[in-house]
């Protein structure tokens, strides 16, 4: 369980050479149930990135709190840390190190045991299908290749709590489908799945439950069916202009 | 602490398998302290070769055999200067003076006449400056004897021309002249530090921020203190065993050379060698901290290493600061990072006592600095600006 409320960031930044504070996410709330996937659908910009900075402890929000499963991100970050998993936008990697050897050196920071984190390398590895990328060492490695060893290394230690930064940008099919498969499977174990994004039928297709943020709002939320009833709108898409532009936003 | 092990043993691992570490542990260590100890043997026995030759060097010297005669007499032999003696003085293949001898030499001494001899040297020519005192001591002699005969010829006494008498009585020992030149040694085993840190200290920081590592990292259930502490352990090591290759490159270098002149200009035994390592081991943890420090403000590695430079250059250039001093050895040297170490080492290399304090000193100097950027990174390291800025 992941619950947001009333989030607000913002940052310093230089515009044209004057220190101004850039405002990233101003009011932000929504709920993430266990055993379903929520997605944060938004445009560039819009505040996500940031939010999902502020529930994986890394940054600390203005105002507002938000806690994972139960733990509040701010004071028990170490143990927020602990039961959740983090595919973020940056998915470096050790190059001169194999996949093995990158997901390895996660399961031994979080303390994993060994057999255990045998067991689990090899469940994941059957799962997003990178069994044959594990004794290679990762320079040179596709942006999908990339991609699954980041993520199974955000769950190597099988955290109860998974989120995910645009997790198909730059994926290939194959790719995407391999994702896919993984959610579904989490998602069946009982996880609480967030994932950030801008593509919207990929959303429709991945999420349980969406919430639209735009210019650092949560402005609706609920399943895509329910958000294209409340927009009055046939498409996601239409649905999503109407409610973060306004319905002159929406006319073509 | 568990956490900073993992850390560790992971960067040891990286590092290791990292081209680049190698090269530039192999290149400081095996050959700058060997190949630096052989130009010093070089110098100092070419130095004290010519010295020990008494060699004078005249052009035209058929015109002036009385002086030829005197040379002779006092020990010196005497050799034709080549006819491109300026240039060969000039490009250091002349180590020597050249005594310039008028044509008409022989007829104005002969007449009383004085006669005006010219001595050509190149005062920047280092390894000449014995030869080239030498050959002047020795033109003054010749001086000596012609006026004194003079002054005979005429039944004056020549001590009325001579009120002084004076004798050289010169304090420095061998080992002290030559100790000029072994400010190389440490500083060297200094700069190796240095060196031997910056690869690794680089790769760990900005080269995490560079590969978009960093954040998924601090996503562990880990204090940063511990990640810097595993980081650190890392690139201090290297810097420690380039520190320690580079002295057994000397040790190995000083067997190899076996020259007694270097023998005598340098203390360099088991004793010395251990006094080193109990200097440069604290020095090692500290020029690895600081790099970390500076290296983690980089975006890239290319950023990194600007910064990483200047501490280099402050590494490089304040052990030279005595040189340009008019007091030796002064108290406060001991307070400088780098400095204080190479103070206390230069003073080992020249046979000197060194006091509990002159190494307790220095060290808790570079062990306090350690400690104090290692915490000031593992703060850098929560640091929203450092941590997501790409």
């Amino acid at each position: 369980m992941i619950e947001v409320q009333q989030l607000a960031k913002s940052f310093e930044a230089r515009v044209h050479g004057r220190r101004t504070r850039v405002t990233a996410v101003a009011d932000v709330s929504f709920g993430a149930a266990d055993g379903t996937i929520t997605a944060l659908l938004g445009p560039n910009g819009a505040g996500k990135t940031t939010t999902l900075r502020i529930i994986g402890t890394l940054v600390q929000p203005d105002a507002g709190r938000a806690t994972v499963g139960g733990l509040d991100t701010t004071r028990e970050a170490l143990a927020v840390r602990a039961q959740l998993g983090m595919l973020s936008d940056a998915r470096g990697l050790y190059a001169r190190l194999t996949a093995r050897e990158n997901i390895e050196y996660y399961g031994d920071l979080r303390g994993v045991a060994r057999a255990a984190l045998a067991e689990r390398l090899a469940m994941l590895a059957e799962l997003l299908d990178m069994a044959p990328l594990l004794d290679r060492r990762t320079e040179g490695f596709s942006t999908g290749e990339r991609m699954k060893v980041a993520l199974a290394r955000a769950l190597i230690h099988d955290p109860r709590h998974l989120i995910l930064d645009e997790p198909t940008s730059g994926l290939d099919v194959m790719s995407t489908r391999a994702l896919r498969r993984l959610l579904d499977h989490l998602r069946g174990e009982g996880k609480c799945i967030l994932l950030s994004s801008h593509i919207m039928p990929e959303v429709e297709q991945l999420a349980d439950r969406i919430v639209i943020v735009a210019h650092g709002r949560s402005i609706a939320d609920g399943t895509a069916d329910e958000i294209r009833r409340r927009a009055g709108a046939e498409s996601l898409e239409d649905a999503f202009v109407t409610l973060a532009y306004g319905p002159e936003g929406a006319t073509p | 602490m568990r956490a900073a092990l993992v850390v560790f043993a992971k960067e040891l691992k990286d590092a290791l398998r990292d081209r680049r570490t190698w090269l530039v542990v192999l290149i400081s260590s095996l050959v700058a302290g060997p190949v630096s100890l052989l130009l010093i043997a070089g110098i100092v026995s070419s130095a004290e070769e010519s010295a020990a030759r008494r060699e004078v060097v005249i052009a035209n010297a058929a015109k002036a055999p009385t002086l030829v005669n005197f040379l002779q007499r006092n020990g010196a032999s005497v050799r034709d200067a080549p006819a491109d003696y300026r240039e060969e003085l000039l490009s250091g293949r002349l180590q020597n003076a050249v005594v310039v001898i008028p044509d008409d030499f022989g007829r104005r001494l002969a007449s009383g006449e004085p006669v005006r001899l010219e001595v050509i040297f190149d005062e920047t020519a280092q390894r000449a400056q014995t030869a080239v005192r030498t050959t002047i001591a020795l033109l003054q002699g010749f001086n000596r004897e012609q006026g004194t005969q003079r002054l005979l010829a005429r039944g004056v006494s020549p001590q009325v021309l001579q009120p002084l008498q004076i004798e050289e009585v010169n304090l420095a020992g061998s080992r002290a002249r030559g100790a000029q030149l072994l400010f190389l040694v440490p500083w060297l085993a200094l700069v190796g530090a240095v060196v031997g840190a910056i690869s690794v200290a680089i790769d760990v920081t900005a080269g995490e921020r560079e590969r978009g590592s960093l954040e998924p990292l601090l996503m562990n259930p880990v204090s940063t203190a511990s990640l810097v502490l595993g980081k650190w352990a890392v690139a201090a090591s290297c810097s420690a065993a380039v520190v320690v290759l580079t002295l057994a490159g000397f040790t190995a270098s000083m067997q190899f050379v076996r020259s007694e002149n270097l023998a005598a200009l340098m203390q360099f035994g088991t004793p010395e060698i251990l006094l080193f390592l109990i200097l440069l081991l604290p020095f090692s943890a500290m020029v690895a901290s600081l790099n970390m420090l500076a290296a983690t403000y980089g975006r890239s590695h290319k950023e990194a290493q600007t910064y990483a430079s200047y501490i280099t250059m402050i590494v490089n250039f304040v052990p030279i600061i005595p040189l340009f001093l008019t007091v030796r050895d002064a108290p406060w040297q001991l307070l400088v990072p780098a400095l204080g170490q190479q103070t206390v080492l230069m003073r080992a290399l020249r046979g000197e006592a060194v006091a509990a304090v002159d190494i307790l000193l220095p060290s808790t100097i570079a062990l306090a600095l350690t400690a104090a950027a290692l915490l000031l990174q593992a703060r850098l390291l929560r640091n929203e600006r450092i941590i997501f800025s790409r």
